[in-house]
């Protein structure tokens, strides 16, 4: 098995046997488990048969590319998916309302890799406005590498053209990834300020007479997002793990096309490292969210305080 | 609105490449080794073929021509080969290539095992400099298609690779003999070096100004190698004109598309890959030839090679017509009711077929399979032969086939060549040593045919080789082992409007194209006109 996952059909005995040493997987699987242990704590994770590389290095070539299409699509995602609740909320039961809400259940029903294919179509084909595949266009100077993050390290670095050019490849992918997000976070915020509206605090301010402006800012937004920001945390972290088919059609080098990729091939060290990746980033954004909400709900803050 | 917002926002900046002139892009899927001692599948073995150099080299008509290696001798028991090199060939790191280099490529080629290593393994005892410019190799046995084997050593620039060794490796003082640093950089003498390889994204290379041959002015100045086969990126890109060659693994809805698209051809080039129905000759009923030969002459090759396969051709023998050594007088199978009724009749099972149903199995990740093994099911029923299809995984064929009670009846599988020559397939299929492989399900275990290859093998000579070979197929073909189903070809599509493909241009001439895979991408050949691509990008 090992040999035709790894060395081809055709290896020599002596390349096989080699590596069944090197991967320990001659001795008892405990054992092998123990090794294995011993290596992650030190930081290795072992190489990869696909790159024939440390999977470290995959991890750490990968997962920028795949993090900053996220970021990308989850910036996108927010800042539309909370404009459109935000307008249909306020114009409640309009046609406004009911564009919006039929878009939503397109957009909701419509799998990311669908979107992509019509958005590599449309935009590929017929208005070559946006470049269809990779990071950055052949002959664009790539900047120094800070973070990985090509739009970040651009800017940091004071490449402007990178940053513009790199921004421009990351609009198909990440377009077609938020897509689905996006809709919820717009029905999610929508419906939440509907029923926030009608609460006794918000007529309250209302009576008072504290300005429409304000109501709306203090009152009522900022209380009518804590479900969306929960919901945003779960989606964003599933964008990281669900952006394969996206990436593979753009040809985006990212951590999701490298996961699928050594499953297929059953390259075990390499998947294990993916899987712990992707569980950390996980936990990490679902702290990240936690935190922000206790920020956003004075309620939690109290709570947690024994007040 | 959003879209139409952000579009705003973005601004309508031009999408144009700032890519230049003369460059030819072609699509495969990953992963690509470029180190000579890993990489041997189709995209390692283009790029192989552009980046390295090797002591011969293969030409379209089939045959083998100096090319590092200005002449060579061979000793009078065939066992030794004298190559003598040509001086003041440099490698992209400004060395000169020297015979320690070929010497230090083979070695490090076999102490890795991996690659092409399998071909040489078995035959090559060792190789020495006998000076700067002369390397000897020493045989093990003679093997007649040896030259045509060296088209696989790809000579490495020993300074750089042990310049880049990572010391702990597994392979002693060579450490790990340069194998990471090989993975994304060359270290050859080919006429393309590498600019930049970014795993999983592309291979970008660019001509090597100190090539030792000279380049044609309109040939390209680089080829980058686009890590994807998804139909509709390759499908934009082909539109766009950012691609100049599509992979061959699309749909045969995309080369339709490609067909109405201007400027576009869809070339069909045969690579010496040929589709068998491998019969297992050791149990009941395909142990009996008559039964077997009832089948080959029951078949529709030609549903097969037209509706199942378009632009694939009715296999003639064993051996792909394409490949040195190819017999095109051995006799072909046809559909024939008539004969078909015959050979039953002759059959020992004739009387009970009922009792013999026949097991077909089908390779699982390969759809098209599936219509093939329905097709013989249904030919089969015409003369009262029942056959039982049955879809299995790659994985698990390859685990039953390894013992004869566990083989099925019949596979239908694909086979390569390992070196472009009619030995290595002849070898691969019918010698007794390869049964229990994928490569021979037929379990064929005949003394006289295997002392027939071992002898042919042998043979240095080509032309009595070739004779040799040829006997083979016949007696091949009279066993009837296997039905030789189609040979296969590879669809490319490419912008015959602004690149002069010559395996392409062959093809259609119907001229045949290089057999050694990963030479018809030979970037050297091909010509490119960037001022004609802009006329079609106008036009638009």
């Amino acid at each position: 098995m090992i040999r035709h996952a790894a060395l081809g059909p055709r290896a020599s005995q002596e390349a096989v046997e080699a590596l069944r040493a090197r991967l320990h997987l001659d001795k008892p699987i405990y054992i092998q488990y123990l090794y294995w242990l011993k290596s992650v704590a030190q930081g290795d994770f072992g190489e990869s048969l696909f790159t024939r590389r440390p999977v470290v290095e995959d991890v750490k070539e990968f997962l920028p590319a795949t993090l900053e299409l996220a970021l990308f699509a989850g910036v996108f995602m927010t800042l539309f998916g909370l404009l459109l609740g935000i307008l249909s909320a306020r114009h409640a039961n309009t046609w406004i309302d009911d564009l919006v809400r039929v878009l939503s259940y397109l957009g909701i029903a419509t799998p990311a890799f669908v979107v992509a294919i019509v958005l590599l179509l449309v935009f590929g084909m017929y208005y070559e406005i946006f470049p269809t595949i990779g990071r950055l266009t052949p002959g664009v100077t790539v900047p120094p590498r800070i973070t990985g993050l090509l739009t970040l390290d651009s800017l940091l670095t004071g490449h402007f053209h990178a940053f513009w050019d790199a921004l421009k490849h990351l609009f198909l992918p990440g377009v077609s990834l938020s897509l689905g997000g996006l809709f919820q976070e717009a029905r999610i915020t929508r419906s939440s300020m509907l029923e926030n509206a009608k609460k006794d605090y918000v007529s309250a301010a209302r009576a008072y007479g504290v300005p429409e402006r304000v109501v709306f800012a203090r009152y009522l937004f900022k209380p009518s997002v804590i479900p969306t920001v929960s919901i945003l945390g779960l989606d964003f972290a599933s964008l990281i793990g669900n952006a394969f088919l996206v990436e593979l059609l753009f040809n985006w080098p990212g951590l999701s096309r490298y996961g699928i990729n050594v499953m297929l091939r059953k390259d075990v060290e390499a998947i294990v490292a993916v899987v712990m990746v992707l569980g950390i980033v996980f936990t990490v954004v679902n702290i990240i969210v936690d935190l922000l909400v206790a920020y956003l709900d004075p309620r939690i803050r109290l709570v947690a305080r024994g007040e | 609105m959003v879209l139409v917002t952000l579009f705003l926002v973005l601004g309508v900046g031009s999408g144009a490449l700032a890519e230049s002139q003369k460059i030819v892009r072609f699509t495969e899927a990953w992963p690509t080794y470029i180190d000579p001692a890993i990489g041997n599948d189709f995209s390692s073995s283009v790029s192989l073929a552009n980046l390295y150099d090797t002591l011969v080299f293969p030409t379209y008509d089939g045959e083998i021509v100096p090319h590092l290696a200005t002449s060579w001798e061979v000793s009078d028991d065939h066992l030794t080969y004298t190559f003598y090199l040509r001086q003041g060939v440099k490698f992209h790191s400004g060395r000169e290539l020297k015979a320690d280099d070929v010497v230090f490529s083979m070695e490090r080629l076999l102490a890795i095992g991996q690659g092409y290593s399998y071909i040489f393994k078995p035959v090559v005892d060792k190789v020495e400099a006998v000076d700067d410019y002369t390397v000897r190799f020493t045989l093990k046995e003679p093997f007649g298609p040896f030259l045509y084997a060296l088209v696989r050593l790809y000579i490495l620039d020993k300074e750089e690779v042990l310049a880049h060794i990572e010391k702990n490796g597994e392979y002693g003082e060579y450490g790990d003999y340069g194998k990471k640093w090989l993975l994304t950089n060359d270290a050859g003498s080919g006429p393309y070096m590498v600019k930049e390889m970014k795993l999983e994204e592309y291979l970008h290379a660019v001509r090597f100004p100190d090539y030792w041959k000279q380049f044609d002015a309109d040939a390209p100045q680089e080829f980058k190698f686009i890590g994807t086969t998804e139909t509709a990126t390759v499908r934009t890109l082909m539109k766009k004109r950012e691609l100049e060659i599509s992979d061959f693994r699309q749909p045969a809805e995309f080369y339709e598309a490609m067909e109405k698209l201007e400027g576009v051809k869809v070339a069909k080039l045969f690579g010496g890959s040929t589709f068998y129905c491998m019969m297992h000759t050791q149990k009941p009923p395909t142990d009996d030839v008559h039964f077997r030969k009832a089948l080959a002459y029951i078949v529709d090759y030609e549903a097969i090679a037209k509706q199942i396969f378009p632009g694939a051709r009715q296999a003639q023998g064993p051996v792909s017509f394409i490949l040195p050594g190819h017999n095109p007088d051995v006799y072909q199978y046809t559909r024939n009711l008539e004969k078909a009724k015959e050979e039953l009749a002759q059959s020992k099972y004739a009387q009970e077929l009922d009792k013999y149903p026949v097991d077909l199995v089908w390779c699982a990740e390969v759809p098209d399979e599936e219509k093939v093994a329905l097709l013989i099911q249904s030919n089969a029923s015409e003369i009262g032969i029942t056959v039982n299809v049955i879809k299995t995984p790659w994985m698990k064929i390859m685990e039953e086939v390894a013992k004869p009670e566990t083989t099925a009846n019949m596979y239908l599988i694909f086979v390569s060549p390992h070196y472009a020559e009619a030995g290595s397939m002849i070898q691969s299929k019918y010698h007794s040593s390869s049964a229990g492989t994928w490569e021979q399900t037929e379990w064929l275990q005949d003394p006289e045919l295997d002392k027939m290859i071992e002898d042919a093998i042998a043979t240095v000579n080509d032309e009595e080789r070739f004779v040799k070979y040829r006997q083979i197929q016949d007696y091949v073909v009279e066993l009837c082992p296997s039905l030789f189903l189609i040979d296969q070809p590879e669809n490319y599509a490419y912008q015959d409007a602004y690149l002069d493909w010559i395996a392409a241009e062959r093809a259609e001439r119907g001229e045949k194209v290089n057999p050694v895979m990963g030479y018809n991408h030979y970037m050297v050949d091909m010509k490119v006109y960037p001022e004609k691509r802009e006329e079609l990008l106008q036009k638009k």
